[in-house]
Parts: C-alpha cells; structure tokens; sequence
C-alpha cells in the first residue's frame, strides 16, 4: 500500500520536473526571439527619437480631421467641415468603385479556373496521378507567393492600372479556391457518379450531372467568401500601382494629408463593411436552399 | 447515355431530364446578365486585350530572365533583410496577442453579459478587421520615417480586432464546469483563473496566436514596399531595376522560410490540441 502511494507520488514529481523543464525550456526560447526581435525591429530604437507611445499619441493628433460642429455642413473652403475634409468624395467613390469591380471580376475569373483546376487534382475525377500532382504543386506554390509580390511584378509587366490588379487577385484566387474547390470535389457522394457511369456518361456528363448538383452551393459559397478577401486585397493593391482606391490612399500619403488619408479609410472599411453584408445575405439563402 | 435510353426515360419523366421552360429561359436570361455585367466592368476598369498581350510577352521575359537565380553577391543583406521580417512577424504578433487579449476578454459574452454594450463593442472591432496591414504600413511609414517599427504597429493593428475576436469566442466556448469545481474546492479567483480558466483557454488562444505568426512571416514580407523595413524592401528595389534573376532568388529563399515557419508553427499547433 505503501510502495504503491510512494510510487505514485515519485512518478507525480517526475512528471511536475519534466514538465516545469519544458516550459521554462519554452519561455526562455520565447523570451530570447522576442528581445532579439524587438532589437531587429528597432521598435525601442532611438535613432527614430524613443518613446514609442508619445510618436502613436502625435500621429493620431494628425489623423485628426479637425472638425467643428458648428460648421459641419459649411462648403468646401472652410477648415472644419466635412466638405472640406472629404473634398474630392465623387473622385474617391469612383475609385471604390473601380475597386469592387476588380474584386468581383478576379473572384469571377478566378472560381471559374479554381473550377477546372479542382477537377484536375481531385482523386475521385482525375485517374492520372502526374496530372494531380502537377496542379496541386501549382497551386500550392500560388498560395505561398503574397499576393503584393505578384502585384508588384504584374505592375511591371503589365503596365500601371487596374489590369495587373485584377490579374494579381485572379492568380491568387485560382490558387486558394482551387483547393477548396478539390476538397468539396473529392467529399462528393459516389454513387450518383457510379449510376451515371452505368447509363454510359463520358466524363464530361458526369462532371455535368453527377458532381455540378452536388458542390454547386459549397463552391459560392466559397467564392462568396473569397469576394470579401479580394476586396480587402484589391484596396491594398492599388498602393503599389495596381488600380483602384489604393491610389487615392498612396496620392493622400504623398502630399502628407493625414486627415484625408483617414477620410479615404473609412470609406474602404464602408465598402468592405458593405460587400460584407451582401455576401453574408446570399450565402445564407444558398446555405438555405442547400438544406431544403 | 444512349440516344434510345433518354428517349425512353424522357417519354417516363420529363420533369427529371428537363427543366421547365420558364425556368430555363429565366436562367439563361440571369447568366447573360450576369456575364453582361462582368464584360461592363472590364469595360469600365479599360481592361483592354491588347494590352494583355503585350503585358504576356514582358511577363514571358521576366520569367525568362529569373533562371537561374541568382543572389548578385548579396546573400548576407539578403539573409539580414529576411531576419528582420521574421523580427517584425515576431515582435508584431506578440504586441498584437498581449493588446488583444484584455479586449477579447471584454469582448465575451460571459464577461460582460449587457447585450448592448457587446454588440457596441463587437461591431467596433468588426469595423477595423477588414483593414490591410499594409494600409496602416503606409500612413504608419509617413508618420515615424522608413524602418520596421512602422511594419511592427502595422501588423499588430490589423491583428488586434481579428485576434479579440476570436479570443473572445474562445472564452465563451469554455467549459463553466472546471471553473465552478476549482471555486467549490475554495480557490482564490486568481486560482480560479490559473486551474479553472487557464487550461482551457491559454492552449487555443497559443495555437491561435501562431497561426496569426504564420500570416504575418507572409504579410511582413510585403511591407517594405512602403518602405516599412525587411525583404519586401529588397525586392522592390530589385523588380524597380528589372534585375529578375535576384528577384527570384529572393522570392525562392522567402517562400522557402515561410514553407518552414509554418511547418514549425503547425507541428507546435497540432501538439497544443
């Protein structure tokens, strides 16, 4: 009885050394890559002044549109109203615009190559191994490359303007879909499949009847959801040239107006807040019609 | 199927083989709406074909010209550039995780039960998420000069409102029952919070955290472009004077980093679960 509680309580403290060692193994680990991190990032450097805080406070006091109640709805050329403060709103909202059209053409462009691509790698559709394995490699490699970096030679390649934008997210939404879509291919419920291959369908008809039924739904539903990516992504992409409101964002910076730089944000975060709720409300009918 | 067979099933049942004809018209009509739309906005958006090919051939040449890489005898700036991504990732996710978590404990439900003032505070977060890390690089890179601290607060103030979230649905997911057994037995609420609370959350919210580490090693790495230090600095600087061979050394060794990073953080994700 003894030994037994003895043996127990040895074992206990084994267990409480080895664990205590593996976090302090850990900790020591973290705190080191954090110092060396901070040092690298020159967060505390004081070559840039110091005082980390005090530089957020001043810049927030820059962002700040300096509006005054009284003269809110005051024209153009008084300091302190809103006019003033979003002073080129058509100019902006065409580039808002511009930028939702080339989300909504790169997710188009790009589920409809994820939807090939998908039948190309998916096990349960495409026999030929090599032809699997080449796609999904492609397809990888498009996930891992950041989306900006393939701007940025798009924009040298194709010139500045929306047209390497929507290329750019196209490719990346080829790359991130053509997965998802694989997935949704390969849980898809055989039997439908194997009653067309018994009436004699090629693999086009059985593409066309016995997986179209089945995923349609799950693929925009995905691509919805990708929609709201892009978006963010297609703001994003017009600062290092790729057409849309990234521009405005990037011309706002130049001439250091910090208030209109805030001005153009808000109405990206409107766009997106927008898109948002669209896409929420269609996939929850497709969700719904799934389930009826 | 044969010619025979679909004769003979549709003379059965019409209805399984074809729709009816208002549907079909209604659909066709939609589709060519809605390709009608999409060839408006590459009108609008000038997307012109000409163009395109063109931008193909200068493409082709591009990627003529990256094999092989080549590191132009830079490798040991290269390697530095690339550690201060990592840095920045790593300094960023980690400012990023200590902010989020006060507000994500404010932001659960079981913490502050008022209805109103958890809709209040959620739709404020929800409101900053869909904001890039690189739209506050550039204004960040304005206001405190070139360098990676403005990368470091720009990839923590994207994270913040998505890391609060799912923090706070992560507390509300806990189970009440290990709480209320350490408080039965008489813990102190920092007992609590260390027997009760902890062993459940602080797994979850780690794994979530490194997954954030992973997106920003990728986030990170396009920043310099604005000028907010690491290797997207670099390779601006090189797609700018057409050197693509360097190019594609970098962006090889990049993708190789990241390629690591996540299968380190992954294998640290899957032993947390």
């Amino acid at each position: 009885m003894n030994t037994a509680v003895e043996i127990f309580e040895q074992e206990r403290r084994r267990m409480l050394v080895r664990q205590r060692t593996q976090a302090a193994v850990g900790l020591a680990i973290f705190t080191v890559l954090l110092l060396v991190s901070f040092q690298r990032s020159q967060f505390f450097g004081s070559d840039i002044g110091g005082d980390p805080l005090g530089r957020m406070a001043d810049f927030l006091q820059r962002m700040n549109p300096g509006l005054k109640p009284e003269l809110l709805l005051e024209d153009r050329q008084t300091r302190g109203s809103l006019h003033s403060w979003f002073y080129a709103l058509p100019t902006w909202l065409h580039a808002a615009w511009q930028t939702v059209e080339m989300a909504i053409l790169a997710t188009a462009l790009g589920s409809i190559l994820a939807l090939g691509a998908s039948f190309l790698t998916a096990q349960n559709l495409m026999p030929f191994a090599p032809v699997r394995f080449v796609v999904r490699r492609i397809l990888e490699a498009i996930r891992t490359l950041p989306d900006l970096i393939m701007a940025l030679i798009l924009v040298a390649a194709f010139g500045v303007g929306p047209l390497a934008g929507v290329l750019t997210l196209t490719i990346s939404t080829l790359g991130g879909l053509g997965k998802l879509f694989a997935e949704i291919n390969e849980e898809i419920d055989p039997r439908q499949l194997e009653a067309l291959q018994a009436a004699g369908a090629g693999p086009l008809k059985k593409i066309r009847y016995g997986v179209m039924p089945q995923v349609l739904p799950n693929y925009a539903s995905y691509a919805l959801i990708r929609l709201e990516g892009n978006l963010a992504g297609a703001a994003a992409l017009g600062i290092v040239g790729a057409g849309g409101i990234g521009i405005e964002l990037q011309r706002a910076i130049t001439y250091t107006e910090f208030d209109t730089y805030l001005a153009i944000l808000l109405i990206i975060i409107a766009m997106i807040f927008v898109i948002d709720l669209f896409s929420e409300a269609v996939r929850h009918r497709l969700i719904g019609l799934e389930k009826a | 199927m044969s010619r025979q067979a679909y004769d003979q099933a549709l003379a059965i049942a019409p209805d399984a083989l074809r729709a009816p004809w208002t549907r079909r018209v209604r659909d066709a009509f939609l589709l060519i709406l809605a390709l009608a739309a999409l060839v408006g906005m590459a009108i609008d958006l000038e997307l012109a074909p000409g163009a395109l090919m063109t931008g193909f051939a200068k493409l082709g040449r591009f990627l003529g010209e990256m094999v092989p890489p080549s590191s132009g005898g830079q490798s040991a700036r290269i390697l530095k550039a690339l550690a201060e991504t990592f840095a920045m990732a790593f300094a960023g996710t980690a400012i990023a995780a200590v902010v989020a978590l006060p507000l994500g404990v404010i932001g659960a439900k079981t913490v502050v039960s008022n209805p109103v003032l958890h809709f209040v505070f959620r739709r404020f977060l929800d409101i900053f998420r869909g904001v890039p890390a690189l739209v506050w690089a550039l204004i960040l890179v304005s206001a405190f000069g070139l360098g990676p601290f403005a990368g470091v607060v720009a990839l923590a103030l994207a994270d913040i409102p998505n890391l609060a979230k799912l923090f706070s649905e992560s507390l509300e997911n806990t189970d009440p029952k290990p709480i209320e057994g350490v408080r039965s037995a008489g813990a102190s609420p920092l007992a609590v919070m260390r027997f009760g609370l902890a062993p459940q959350f602080a797994p979850v919210a780690t794994s979530q955290t490194l997954f954030f580490l992973e997106g920003n090693f990728r986030n990170a790495g396009v920043l310099g472009i604005v000028g907010a230090g690491g290797i997207g600095f670099e390779l601006d600087e090189r797609i700018r004077i057409f050197a693509f061979d360097e190019v594609a050394f970098i962006i090889l060794l990049y993708m190789v980093a990241v390629a690591c990073l996540d299968t380190l953080s992954r294998s640290l994700r899957n032993r947390l679960a």
